[in-house]
């Protein structure tokens, strides 16, 4: 991973990768506005946004692109960006290459919120807050499980967000065959989808990706010291544990506001970084950075995938394209 | 042997022919796609299917059920009966205990191969499109000995069902119609037997053939198609949606939901799919029902 990538200048691998991304994303959303089950052209798509955006009256495709296309797109761009950085972030904290978003049960203990709203036939839009509050609750239970005075040791860390992870799942899993009727509802959601994703959803989602993300990148020069060992970080004046818990708050608050959305989505978190660090280096000022570029693209082309296809969800795309991803990366890292 | 073999089916076309009564052992494919052997007539049966034990009772051989799954819930009879878990959670040993000598399932939930090695004769019974409703209620007419009872009550349904496609047919407006049975959301098809039971009530379903039985709906689809009546999502849900309150049914406050009685009726392909068609009727026409609304 310390190869000649980490060499490169890193005063021109951020621009050149922003310019590179920026134009990914660009296309993503032009691709992921105009295609669908019903394909708008990009002049029609253009008028739309601009009626929409003046306030007019939307007609015929209108309100397809600007209040379904649109902030759908909208919202696989702040999920994805927040899970790559998150993702990225939590590798660098723990020095950790597995380790995700998803790593301290946030996931699992988003899900079984959601589980136990929709099992008993709560309002839609009581799933979210339930999904949070049990999201922080599986994190306060990991790292109560996992520390040792006042440190987190990464190793405790990873075992105890398994553990409270596994437990949650088989929770969810014991609820939604209690649920059968709603177990398809449970299940899309535990597959991660992004259909119904309203502009109040976004606005929701909004707060909490920009201030868990933000934190994270502010924490970016921190991350980098951090890279030498924990010792050497310490004697350069890095206050570890503090970052460390900073780090785990601010990602589990992007993490379980995106998750609180639109469910489940697998493996974005842990190999979008990975593609930055191959072909950027590892630095976390610009890892963090791409990586939100990076994801927010990945994810807005997923979901046309998802939708345009049998594979219906997003999440399943991820994990269909991360999964032998992943391997493929395993491999290479081993050989080299 | 073959000879035996030879008398026993003459015999079979003989007496079938003279008396509609069904002779064993009755051999056939069972919706597992085996082959199965009923030995006798059989006696003590457990139905962990629904619509299985609404046919069963409905031709006259509720007494010969003595255990049912935890769903079935009709007739009232039916409710009395051991529960033997559902089709996720079955309860095997309950089932063994009982000393059935037929257990009808559903072709999902693996029960065939337990219960066969128990030593239990298992039949798959388990319509899913419209036309097997008919074929299956037949079939179980043989399987108990109640043939001429299944032939009328598969005669029955049928008139029962054109008295309500007579009325819906002379509709002057038929609505377009979403459909959704999960608000993830799932629609059905029209080849589905829910389907065919939405067109019969007089509606046009805006899902085509092509996405399937039971498809998954992207959202923008179903604005696109603008339909003019939403059933089974209740107005507040749907208007939440981004983008559908500029759907025609949502314009109109034609959007409906499926009362749960209904609902249930809905799901089960048995002998109350002409009440469940007169339901659904009513919802998508109230004008052509106005005169019975006071019954």
């Amino acid at each position: 991973m310390e190869g000649a990538a980490a060499r490169r200048a890193p005063g021109l691998a951020l621009p050149l990768g922003t310019l590179g991304l920026a134009a990914l994303l660009l296309l993503a959303v032009v691709l992921g506005t105009g295609l669908g089950s019903v394909t708008i052209a990009p002049l029609e798509v253009l008028g739309a946004l601009w009626r929409g955006a003046t306030g007019q009256a939307l007609a015929g495709n209108d309100v397809i692109v600007w209040q379904i296309r649109l902030p759908r797109v909208v919202m696989g761009l702040l999920v994805g960006a927040s899970l790559s950085v998150c993702g990225g972030a939590f590798q660098g904290v723990f020095r950790n290459p597995l380790a995700d978003p998803y790593l301290l049960g946030v996931a699992s203990g988003s899900a079984l919120g959601a589980t136990v709203a929709i099992v008993a036939g709560w309002p839609r839009a009581l799933i979210p807050v339930t999904a949070l509050l049990s999201a922080l609750g599986a994190v306060a239970c990991t790292l109560t499980l996992a520390r040792e005075g006042r440190r987190f040791p990464p190793t405790r860390l990873i075992l105890a967000g398994v553990v409270v992870g596994s437990v949650l799942s088989a929770a969810t899993t014991a609820l939604i065959l209690r649920g059968e009727d709603r177990a398809r509802q449970v299940l899309a959601y535990t597959l991660g989808d992004l259909g119904f994703s309203g502009w109040r959803d976004v606005l929701t989602v909004l707060p909490y990706a920009a201030l868990g993300c933000g934190a994270l990148l502010l924490l970016a020069r921190a991350l980098d010291t951090l890279q030498l060992g924990e010792l050497t970080a310490r004697s350069l004046g890095v206050p570890v544990e503090r970052l460390r818990l900073i780090a785990v708050v601010a990602a589990s608050l992007a993490t379980a506001g995106a998750v609180a959305y639109v469910g489940v989505i697998g493996f974005v978190g842990l190999i979008v970084p990975h593609m930055v660090r191959l072909a950027f280096g590892p630095g976390h000022r610009t890892l963090l950075p791409l990586s939100a570029l990076l994801g927010a693209a990945l994810l807005v082309f997923a979901d046309l995938l998802a939708r345009t296809t049998p594979l219906s969800q997003v999440g399943i795309v991820t994990t269909l394209l991360g999964g032998p991803f992943f391997l493929w990366l395993l491999r290479r890292q081993t050989r080299d | 042997m073959k000879h035996i073999l030879t008398l026993t089916a003459l015999a079979a076309v003989t007496l079938s022919g003279v008396a509609g009564a069904t002779t064993y052992p009755l051999t056939f494919t069972d919706d597992l796609g085996r082959k199965v052997t009923l030995k006798a007539e059989p006696k003590r049966i457990v139905s962990v299917l629904p619509s299985t034990t609404e046919t069963l009772c409905a031709i006259g051989a509720c007494d010969r059920l003595i255990g049912v799954d935890e769903y079935s819930d009709y007739p009232q009879q039916v409710t009395k009966l051991p529960k033997v878990g559902g089709l996720y959670n079955p309860n095997i040993e309950a089932m063994v205990a009982l000393k059935p000598d037929l257990v009808l399932v559903s072709k999902y939930g693996k029960l065939a191969e337990p219960l066969s090695q128990a030593g239990i004769t298992v039949i798959a019974v388990n319509p899913e499109t419209y036309d097997e409703v008919f074929s299956r209620t037949l079939l179980l007419g043989r399987i108990v000995n109640r043939e001429a009872q299944a032939k009328a009550l598969v005669t029955k349904l049928k008139s029962d069902i054109a008295r309500v496609e007579i009325l819906t047919k002379n509709a002057v407006r038929k609505p377009t119609a979403y459909f959704e049975i999960d608000p993830t959301p799932y629609s059905i098809g029209p080849n589905s037997f829910m389907g065919v039971l939405l067109t019969k009530a007089g509606a046009r379903n805006i899902i085509p053939v092509s996405m399937g039985d039971f498809p998954k709906v992207d959202p923008e689809f179903i604005v696109k198609a603008n339909p003019q009546l939403i059933l089974g999502v209740d107005a507040t849900t749907a208007g939440a949606r981004p983008g559908w309150a500029s759907i025609s049914a949502l314009k109109t406050g034609r959007v409906v939901t499926i009362p749960s009685e209904l609902n249930t009726i809905l799901g089960r392909p048995g002998p109350r799919l002409a009440q469940a068609l007169l339901g659904l009727a009513r919802l998508v026409h109230p004008e052509l029902f106005k005169a019975d609304v006071k019954k």
